[in-house]
């Protein structure tokens, strides 16, 4: 017998139940909180939430028109000072009408490269003082970004750099986190997402590890902003 | 550091605490703001009572197919490329770690905040081995680690026992040479801390949940360490208690809002994140991952009265309202798990011989029972090791039982009551301590208990217990003339 063979039927003896019931008795919750919860919001409404709640988070909250974009882009650059910029190898780039903008972006951006070893890429994130990146959803209930990982936009994007910016589509900012994980399950499921990684990012990093103080900026960025492309 | 914490015994570990007047204003100043705190966020979210019985459910429904859960995930984990260990015990996971260590020479270790790391003395087993560095990436894990492995002294808050000119010193140190400003203080510690991360080539996590339907583990944090564990070192090894299981991402997203308002009263933690062994074409995380789930103990609760302790998510929320945690602090119990869950866990863990102070440090008023987000019954869970203990210790309980039989038969037969209140005062005549009347004793001049009988007695060691009042004295006789007074 395996060393989980043995571990398994202990857990089964100890408890006094047999193993392998789960398929005739799979998880049903007793109430639907999680989906029904903010699922009466209006598009209009959805957009307030999210902006008030990312706010309380010490995000920078923008909604823009498509056009307006790179201008957007470039005060937040500047604001930065930004002499490092790391951009993700993303087709959504050119889907957000980006391109012309990336052509006469200076300084020069360097990007999260697939085809680059883990050493590039982790040498570009960490010296990126400013960071771009393109975000999955938007949840209203907490402000929370979602990103999952993908060749082009690695882990360490979301956390090395010192000032982070993520571009969400309006259409995709869901009430909470019950409608983004519908959405990644069916993905993973359907094979139309393959990653390893999801990251659900609310602000800055924090900490109140000394005396309770609010410390924000830890390990990960130390400013976190949110621009949301006006598609509807 | 190993469950247990001292060698002291209870009494001296409880006087150490008293004199520590820095960390009992500091949990209490912790307490009162994490009120408010978890109080306004649950109200956020509404309907926490209908949350709390989805909470318990989720955590029921694993606890009891907790084998079939088991294996579902750690077959998701190895389709995805990764290797699952099943540890007995502490010795048999951190012996396993650290054989890891040895066979992918691994040097430069990092760690994100992990209690279960913490109950297997990993640090310590970890740096037995030669040329290995490890560091605690977690701000307030970091501190600890610099002050030679000092005891956390709360499960979500770890260094509330320490104050910043404390902090500063630890961190003179090593280098600093700033202020004893907290921001300043966290900016030296990641510019520190970053340059382990980038050359770190294993990282240690623990795991918030385990997601079943895919073998991917969900971590929460507010700093961000954690996430830079798992995405620099090309190994990364996940500790976890075998209970930590949840469905599918749908219950651990549910968990991690419940968890996140209960432990710091925010509506999610800064990072909430999903993570596997790296897939082949992604260009960081790990391409080497291992999870070793743990029982060390946790069987012992499956099928018993003590089953639902399992349920726990740790958010600490239980210590947050406990007026005996206020007092001792976290190094009152001598485990890595203090407070109310820490005195209902750690017996189940390590036995009565170790841990039976435990479940007597509890008023039982109920507090923690009433805020735990996955409705563990923590005060009745107390009682229940204190009548296991008297059954297996052989002592008699049929004494508490009869006098708890007699007060309740007492107090919920009115003619019973009223001649008790007619009688104790006289009564208890001859037990009283009297002094002239000061400042000091006024509510006690008409005398007062200095050792009294039965089950009082464990309050009058430490306090005085007044008189009870004359008849003519008492609430119930001056209620009654202030109505007839005031009808009249
Ligand atoms: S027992 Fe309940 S309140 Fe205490 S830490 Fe566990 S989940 Fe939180």
């Amino acid at each position: 017998m395996t060393e989980r063979e043995v571990f398994l039927n202990h857990l089964a003896e100890a408890s006094g139940r047999p193993r392998h019931q789960l398929v005739d008795h799979p998880f049903i919750p007793i109430n639907s909180l999680p989906q029904t919860t903010l699922s009466d919001l209006s598009a209009d409404e959805l957009l307030n939430l999210a902006q008030t709640r990312s706010e309380a988070l010490q995000v920078e909250f923008h909604l823009t028109s498509q056009k307006k974009l790179p201008q957007v882009l470039n005060v937040w650059l500047k604001a930065q000072q930004a002499q490092n910029i790391l951009l993700p190898t993303d087709p959504r780039l050119s889907e957000y009408g980006l391109d012309q903008w990336l052509a006469h972006l200076t300084p020069t951006p360097r990007f999260w490269q697939p085809n680059a070893g883990r050493a590039t890429n982790l040498d570009a994130a960490s010296h990126a003082d400013a960071a771009i990146s393109v975000g999955d959803y938007l949840l209203a209930e907490s402000g929370t970004l979602t990103v999952a990982t993908t060749r082009g936009q690695g882990r360490a994007f979301h956390f090395l750099p010192t000032h982070y910016l993520s571009i969400i589509p309006r259409s995709h900012v869901v009430p909470r986190s019950y409608q983004a994980m519908k959405a990644y399950r069916h993905a993973l499921q359907n094979g139309t997402l393959q990653t390893s990684n999801i990251n659900f990012i609310s602000g800055p990093s924090n900490s109140g590890d000394i005396e309770m103080v609010l410390i924000v900026g830890v390990h990960g960025p130390l400013t976190v902003s949110y621009v949301v492309i006006d598609d509807a | 550091m190993p469950i247990k914490t001292s060698d002291q015994s209870f009494t001296t570990r409880l006087k150490e605490s008293e004199a520590d007047k820095f960390m009992q204003r500091a949990v209490a100043k912790a307490q009162d703001a994490q009120w408010d705190k978890r109080t306004s966020s649950r109200e956020d979210l509404g309907n926490w009572p209908q949350w709390r019985e989805l909470g318990e459910q989720i955590r029921q429904h694993v606890i009891r197919y907790l084998p079939d859960y088991l294996e579902r995930f750690s077959n998701n984990v190895e389709a995805r490329g990764g290797h699952v260990f099943f540890a007995s015990t502490d010795e048999e996971a951190s012996s396993y770690i650290q054989q890891i260590a040895v066979d992918l020479d691994a040097h430069h270790i990092v760690k994100s905040k992990s209690m279960v790391t913490t109950e297997i003395d990993l640090d310590k087993k970890l740096l037995e081995l030669p040329d290995r560095t490890l560091l605690e990436s977690d701000l307030a894990e970091f501190i600890l680690q610099e002050d030679d492995f000092d005891e956390p002294t709360h499960i979500v808050f770890p260094t509330l026992h320490k104050n910043r000119d404390q902090i500063q010193t630890i961190f003179q140190k090593i280098g600093y040479t700033g202020s004893n400003d907290p921001q300043e203080m966290a900016r030296f510690a990641r510019k520190y801390l970053r340059a382990s991360f980038l050359e770190a080539d294993m990282g240690i996590t623990g795991c918030n949940f385990a997601v079943a339907e895919n073998g991917l583990i969900n971590l929460v944090t507010n700093e961000g360490n954690a996430d830079l564990v798992m995405a620099i070192p090309k190994t990364q090894v996940v500790v976890m208690g075998m209970e930590r299981l949840v469905p599918t991402m749908q219950e651990a997203a549910v968990l991690d809002t419940m968890l996140a308002r209960s432990a710091v009263g925010q509506r999610m933690t800064s990072y909430a994140t999903f993570c596997g062994p790296a897939m082949p074409d992604e260009i960081d995380g790990p391409e080497n991952f291992y999870v070793v789930i743990l029982d060390n103990g946790r069987s012992n609760a499956l099928g018993g009265q003590f089953e639902q302790v399992l349920q726990c998510i740790r958010c600490g929320a239980c210590l947050n309202v406990c007026p005996v945690y206020r007092h001792i602090g976290g190094h009152g119990y001598g485990s890595i798990y203090p407070g109310p869950i820490g005195a209902v866990l750690s017996p189940v863990l390590r036995g009565y011989e170790l841990f039976g102070d435990l479940p007597f440090a509890s008023s039982l008023c109920g507090a923690c029972s009433e805020t735990c987000p996955v409705k563990i019954p923590l005060h009745e869970l107390l009682i229940k090791h204190r009548a296991v203990m008297n059954d297996r210790l052989k002592l008699d309980h049929s004494f508490n039982n009869t006098v708890m039989h007699g007060i309740g038969m007492a107090t919920g037969t009115p003619p019973m009551f009223r001649m008790a209140l007619d009688v104790d005062h006289a009564m208890s005549g001859a037990m009283v301590k009297h002094d002239a009347p000061t400042v000091e004793n006024f509510s006690n001049h008409n005398g007062y208990f200095i050792h009294a009988p039965g089950m009082a007695k464990g309050w009058t060691d430490s306090r005085d217990l007044p008189r009870p009042p004359k008849h003519k004295e008492n609430f119930r006789s001056w209620f009654k003339h202030h109505q007839e007074a005031s009808h009249d």
